[in-house]
């Protein structure tokens, strides 16, 4: 052999991949130096891929692993049915029901149905027209296959399905519970759903897409037949968004009732109430109302509604969990019993306190329900821990929306004040009107508390029940026993205006320079009170100093009260149509001259009280 | 007397699962070795070990003859490239994958070596970089020649094995063959240097 060896003979003559040759290339080895050091580089080379060598290694818990795995996949059978004789038959049928249905199809888009309808099952189309359906849940028939009815069920799940899915049946609704959180846009909903089974592994197929439920908080029980369906865990598949599918393992054949709880954003309630005053502006009837707004995507046909009064603590803004693609993160956390749970089955404890983890079954006392009720519906109230709940009787249905005005309560004869009030400081030269009444059982109130809301005053404006509107304000939440003034806005028949009559300076002091270092104020103000209207009012007016140095003389009919350091209040009665005077003269200390008052508070006082 | 690849799939066959779970025994770690070298990654490796016992499970009746290994490799090797495809991740291989150092083995030498007189961390850190370095080289062969290299090599399936395997003639495998060592020879690391 002439010359080197070329690096592609040294490594087909390494790894033996040369045909022919060997002899000659391992001859020249021998011989040359250069050859044999470049040989032995190569080989130092790839000796570097036995680093690699120990990788592979398989314990006995991989082995059972697979071979679990691999049972549980089943053994298919490739059936080609094309070289069946019956195969041209059933083509045959086939073709001749298509053509048979295609003109149906036609004649249905016709009247009326869009193109961009979603496809159903057969299931969906037996539902009625007209209405959204609740669409979001579906039982497939998992890859497991029905198992024979003696045969033991396996006690492995199968592998989750993430496509090829058969449709097998769209369970509707039997009866939805919606707890609304108005604080937290958050609603508790619990629905019921009437599932059929298959003996062995079933795979139920939830989706939520464009609603704005919290996937984390799915949770999943069988209502019939709890010893023999367990609902195993809930999976998210992959490359599916916004679906989750529940792994239930059925001992029985048929149909099962099953409760599905989630949480939701977009659904709210408000309140607002209507006060009508009585003529004499003494009594007034309160009318409470609810609205509730379902803006979650999805329709609530036929659901007990509940509203809870108080704040709830969140994690999570649930809107924000509903919209995020992996909201659930990696695969669940373990249970007590050694099981791994889905993701969400117990999602609903963690919001709450305490308070709220058990909420007991619903029991509403619907006797008045149905159609061609007149009598508007009752909201019961019951108290829970630190929340209040609502719960408005019978069923309502609450579209994606739409808003649907409740009444709360109706009281009468609730006993009112009304009182006027004037503060230059808060409202300016403006006199305004309130009316006070109490939450409590004197007042015909004191059941539960009232809610936030918007109140618009009315009093009756002649003995016919004619109305005028007297004015509107926000409450906030109102607690059993607690008073509560409602702000009517300024009022025009009742005025107040004060005059300064005199003033003057007095008690000067100087310093060692000659200079003013203290000084009184004494002012001399008249206010005059004025009540046009045919009904007694009482009056509340304050004054302020804007200093805590301050000594007040008024005459003996004048009462006034000291309302804080700097501010006194005069309470006066008018009857109808009448007119007083205040009058009060007021002394401010300035300077050193305050000292005086400070030093001796307590006898100046006692002085001027004399005086 | 130790059962052939032949009757342990006959009887599988028949349903017997313990025939099943030997022949996993027996070539488990092999596929699994070589799963892993063709994907640098143990967890897509693992992902790929499962499906293809799957599919032994499924298909082990329409295995003709007794060669039953090639027959597994060759389950093995598509399910790699399908998964390849599937994944668009021909190629694109992690620099920080399969180091040493969190896998499954890592644990193990690390203790080894711990346990060792001679444990030296320097020592330990150039190996860690050669076995990635290694591990990289082979990643970025082409999907046929990387197969080829990892069947020949790491799994001694002699070249017609690797044919029938790869479904490709001889020749094809020994030029696959050739065209992996000559790039490996450029890119791979010098061990004789850290051993001074």
């Amino acid at each position: 052999m002439k010359g080197h060896l070329s690096q592609r003979q040294l490594i087909e003559h390494e790894f033996k991949l040369a045909d022919s040759g060997g002899e000659e290339i391992a001859e020249h080895l021998k011989l040359c130096r250069e050859c044999r050091e470049r040989a032995e580089r190569l080989r130092r080379k790839f000796a570097a891929l036995e680093l690699l060598r120990g990788e592979g290694s398989l314990s006995e818990e991989q082995i059972s692993q697979v071979v679990a795995e691999a049972t549980r996949s089943g053994r298919k059978s490739v059936v080609r049915f094309w070289t069946q004789p019956w195969f041209y038959t059933a083509a045959a049928v086939f073709l001749i029901a298509l053509l048979l249905v295609i003109p149906k199809g036609s004649e249905r888009r016709h009247g009326g149905e869009t193109a961009k309808e979603p496809q159903r099952s057969r299931g969906a189309a037996e539902l009625p027209i007209g209405r959204k359906v609740p669409d979001r849940m579906t039982v497939l028939s998992g890859i497991s296959g029905q198992e024979a009815s003696g045969s033991e069920i396996s006690t492995e799940p199968p592998f989750a399905p993430a496509s090829a899915i058969e449709l097998v049946v769209l369970p509707r609704r039997e009866s939805v519970q919606l707890t609304v959180y108005n604080s937290a846009d958050l609603t508790l909903v619990r629905e019921r759903r009437n599932l059929t089974l298959k003996r062995g592994w079933n795979w139920l197929q939830f989706m939520w897409a464009n609603t704005l439920i919290d996937p984390t908080s799915l949770h999943l029980k069988p209502l019939e037949h709890s010893d023999k369906i367990e609902v195993e865990q809930l999976v998210f598949p992959p490359r599916l968004t916004e679906v989750g599918r529940w792994l239930i393992r059925s001992q029985i054949s048929g149909r099962a009732a099953f409760e599905i709880t989630y949480f939701t954003s977009g659904l709210g309630w408000r309140a607002f109430y209507m006060g009508t005053l009585s003529q004499d502006e003494r009594r007034m009837r309160l009318e409470g109302y609810v609205r509730v707004a379902n803006s979650s995507g999805e329709d609530y046909e036929n659901a007990r509604t509940r509203l809870i009064v108080g704040t709830v603590h969140l994690l999570d803004e649930i809107a924000e969990l509903a919209r995020r693609k992996q909201p659930y993160g990696r695969p669940g956390r373990e249970l007590p019993d050694g099981r791994v749970s889905g993701y969400g089955g117990y999602g609903g404890a963690r919001w709450f306190n305490g308070a709220m983890v058990d909420l007991a079954d619903y029991t509403s006392s619907i006797t008045a329900g149905g159609f061609g009720m007149r009598r508007p519906k009752e909201i019961r109230k019951e108290g829970l821990s630190e929340y209040f709940l609502y719960t408005i009787e019978g069923t309502e249905t609450i579209p994606d929306k739409w808003g649907k005005r409740l009444i709360s309560f109706d009281v009468s004869d609730i006993e009112v004040e009304s009182l006027y009030k004037y503060d230059e400081e808060r409202w300016g030269g403006r006199t305004i009107r309130f009316v006070k009444f109490a939450n409590d059982q004197e007042h015909n109130l004191g059941q539960t508390p009232i809610p936030d809301g918007a109140v618009k005053i009315y009093a009756q404006a002649d003995g016919q029940g004619h109305l005028s509107y007297v004015g509107g304000t926000n409450v906030k939440y109102i607690p059993v026993d607690e008073e509560v003034e409602l702000n009517l806005g300024p009022a025009r028949e009742v005025v107040v205006e004060p005059v300064l009559t005199d003033f003057a300076t007095e008690n000067y002091v100087f310093d060692r320079k000659g200079n003013v270092a203290g000084w009184d104020e004494i002012r001399t103000w008249e206010i005059e009170v004025t009540n046009t209207r045919p009904l007694p009012v009482e009056v509340e007016i304050t004054r302020g100093f804007q200093t805590a140095y301050w000594t007040v003389e008024a005459g003996a009919k004048t009462a006034y009260e000291k309302h804080d350091a700097e501010h006194i209040r005069f309470n006066e009665k008018l009857a109808p149509r009448t007119e007083r005077k205040i009058k009060y003269k007021v002394r401010t200390f300035h300077g050193e001259r305050r000292e005086s008052i400070t030093l001796n508070n307590h006898s100046k006082r006692r002085l001027n009280h004399e005086r | 007397m130790e059962s052939t690849d032949k009757s342990l799939v006959e009887a599988h066959c028949k349903g017997d699962p313990e025939a099943f779970s030997e022949l996993v025994r027996r070539y488990g770690g092999s596929v699994l070795g070589f799963l892993t070298r063709m994907t640098a990654s143990p967890e897509l490796a693992e992902d790929f070990f499962q499906e293809t016992f799957k599919r032994v499970h499924e298909k082990a009746h329409t295995l003709r003859g007794d060669n039953f290994k090639p027959w597994l490799f060759r389950i093995a090797s598509r399910v790699a490239i399908d998964g390849f495809r599937r994944r668009r991740r021909v190629g694109i291989v992690s620099l920080d994958e399969g180091i040493d150092c969190g896998g499954r083995d890592g644990g193990k030498v690390k203790m080894a070596v711990t346990a060792d007189s001679s444990y030296n961390p320097s020592q330990q850190a150039i190996e860690a970089e050669r076995t990635r370095q290694v591990r990289r080289a082979i990643a970025l062969l082409p999907t046929k020649q990387r197969a080829t290299l990892v069947l020949a090599y790491y799994q001694q399936l002699s070249y017609s094995e690797v044919a029938m395997v790869l479904g490709c003639s001889i020749g094809t495998v020994k030029t696959q063959m050739y065209r992996a060592l000559r790039t490996l020879a450029a890119r791979l690391p010098d061990i004789s240097g850290g051993e001074q």
